[in-house]
């Protein structure tokens, strides 16, 4: 699979792994994002945020682009530094379009079991992009200056 | 299908199902189905009440949400329903981006979630 990482920042560089298509490999790959963002002074509200969406683009990743097969991988770049933290996730599925996942929260779909995950990623994430036919999803949420960060 | 897992603890309160969550997060595989398996073993009992206590929970994923619904609609087809109860606000703005907040009754306190049954009752 290649490279998701852009460049190259000694200081805070980009971590790559490769993960198995399993649900609970998902907490082994946040417990290094938390320490990170922890280690950084991120405060509760940033932590939340995105160990959500983080989870939620990984479980897309997963469930909806490997469809759970467990031949098929999952890409993961991240950069946690002071200012903001970049996420990449890329599956070995077919890809989609985003524009055509449904409005969860309209009448007609509020019942609808699925549908939630991007959403929350585009609500608690500053950026949300897709790339490669939608196989890999682009993430980036930055400090405020509120809470000890560099604005944006 | 058992009602208690590892997930959660049930207990009878005055006719209603009183549902507590006793990890702090649900994301594997296994923690969501032993979730949504266990909700829906209580569902099986037509016009079931039902309280949901998420005290204690600190993260959840949409995955969580789906069972969720999978279940009210289970327990509205009969003439039951769910509520919930204790959620952490951090948890609480994750129902409000989604508009979850117009499906579920949502209470500060589960005392006050079985109370809301009672009062229906006597009405």
């Amino acid at each position: 699979m290649p490279s998701l990482s852009p460049d190259t920042d000694n200081t805070y560089p980009w971590i790559e792994k490769v993960l198995p298509t399993r649900l609970e490999a998902i907490r082994e790959a946040e417990g290094d994002v938390m320490e990170r963002l922890e280690n950084l002074g991120y405060d509760e509200d940033h932590q939340f945020a995105i160990r959500l969406a983080f989870e939620e683009a990984l479980v897309n990743a997963m469930k909806h682009g490997n469809r759970m097969e467990p031949s098929r991988k999952v890409a993961l770049a991240y950069r946690v530094s002071p200012e903001c933290i970049q996420i990449r996730i890329r599956d070995d599925g077919e890809g989609f379009n985003s524009a055509c996942v449904p409005d969860p929260t309209t009448d007609e779909n509020l019942q609808r079991p699925c549908g939630r995950g991007i959403m929350l990623m585009r609500s608690y994430m500053d950026t949300v992009q897709y790339a490669c036919r939608g196989k890999e999803v682009r993430m980036v949420r930055f400090r405020r200056s509120s809470d000890g960060g560099a604005t944006p | 299908m058992p009602e208690e897992s590892d997930i959660v603890q049930v207990t009878d309160c005055d006719g209603v199902k009183l549902v507590r969550v006793t990890t702090t997060s649900i994301l594997s595989e296994g923690e969501v189905e032993a979730f949504g398996q266990s909700l829906l073993a209580i569902a099986e009992v037509p016009g079931q009440r039902v309280v949901l206590s998420f005290m204690g929970v600190q993260h959840l994923t949409s995955l969580v949400l789906g069972k969720l619904i999978h279940v009210h609609k289970r327990l509205a087809e009969s003439g039951g329903e769910l509520r919930l109860a204790d959620i952490d606000p951090h948890i609480f703005e994750v129902f409000a981006i989604t508009h979850l907040d117009r499906l579920f009754r949502i209470y500060e306190r589960e005392d006050e979630a079985i109370a809301s049954f009672a009062g229906e009752a006597e009405a």
